[in-house]
């Protein structure tokens, strides 16, 4: 696949992520499954825009990591308040 | 003839400069510790939180989020121009890049102004102090990566970058990218959550 297309398909599913979370919240979906969505959203980034995955492993783990932990810190303080 | 499996693994490689990318570890860090405040205040204070959030316009959130997105795209459309020795395209897709991102800053300003036109400055609850904290941290940075494709895209017209000398570019670009990454945690955080 060139790579233009494959930075457009990225661009695109980044597009349909981003108007599913705001769906999502309208029909009350649990607060997780928009934070999965967020994570979905920072991992294209990561491995797409910035072609981390072609990149050594490390960086990539910490980035990818950056959202996921994030993610569930926001998903447990969530929980906690209910 | 026989080729070794040795002989066609293409090597992972980091684009872009090491010291770029121990900038944007740090300002990542930075941003985690801000999140982390927002997400251990509101466990403090849900209802507070849940009652700020609705002066807010999700819509608007997602229009930024979409430009963001879109000025990230064009700038990595404009990287792999660069790599094909297109500089005047990457030029062209720089300039579009900055188009959209005025698009977000048009909207960021749009939305401060209406906020402080309510009273709902710094120290109106802990929410928006966190608010704007959090979104003018990020605001500034979305300025220093317009100031970055700027840049670039002056490179690009005296032809200093090209596929033997993209590094300095992928560098930049890479800001941008970390910039996106950024926004799209904080938007569910800020805008979206109930």
């Amino acid at each position: 696949m060139a790579a233009s297309t494959f930075l457009l398909r990225c661009w695109l599913a980044l597009v349909m992520l981003s108007i599913a979370t705001v769906l999502l919240a309208q029909g009350r979906a649990s607060a997780w499954a928009i934070l999965l969505l967020a994570v979905l959203k920072a991992w294209l980034i990561t491995d797409g825009f910035m072609e981390l995955r072609h990149g050594p492993q490390r960086w990539r783990g910490l980035l990818l990591a950056w959202a996921a932990v994030l993610a569930l810190l926001v998903g447990i303080s969530l929980s906690l308040r209910s | 003839m026989c080729i070794s499996a040795e002989a066609v693994v293409i090597p992972r490689r980091l684009p872009g400069d090491l010291a770029m990318w121990l900038f944007m570890l740090a300002e990542l860090s930075v941003f985690a510790l801000l999140i982390a405040a927002f997400a251990v205040t509101q466990t403090l204070t849900p209802q507070l939180f849940a009652d700020s959030r609705q002066l807010l316009d999700t819509s608007t959130g997602l229009a930024m989020t979409l430009s963001l997105l879109s000025a990230g795209l064009l700038a990595a459309l404009a990287q792999q121009r660069v790599r094909q020795a297109q500089a005047g395209q990457a030029l062209g897709l720089l300039l579009l890049a900055l188009l959209a991102a005025c698009g977000y800053l048009g909207l960021k300003l749009a939305e401060y102004q209406h906020l402080l036109s309510l009273g709902l400055g710094l120290e109106y609850n802990t929410f928006f102090t966190l608010y704007w904290i959090l979104t003018g941290f990020h605001f500034l940075h979305v300025l220093l990566g317009m100031v970055i494709l700027a840049w670039l895209a002056a490179g690009c017209r005296r032809r200093r970058y090209g596929p033997g000398n993209c590094s300095g570019f992928e560098s930049g670009v890479l800001y941008w990218h970390m910039v996106d990454l950024i926004w799209v945690v904080l938007f569910p955080l800020v805008y979206v959550l109930a």
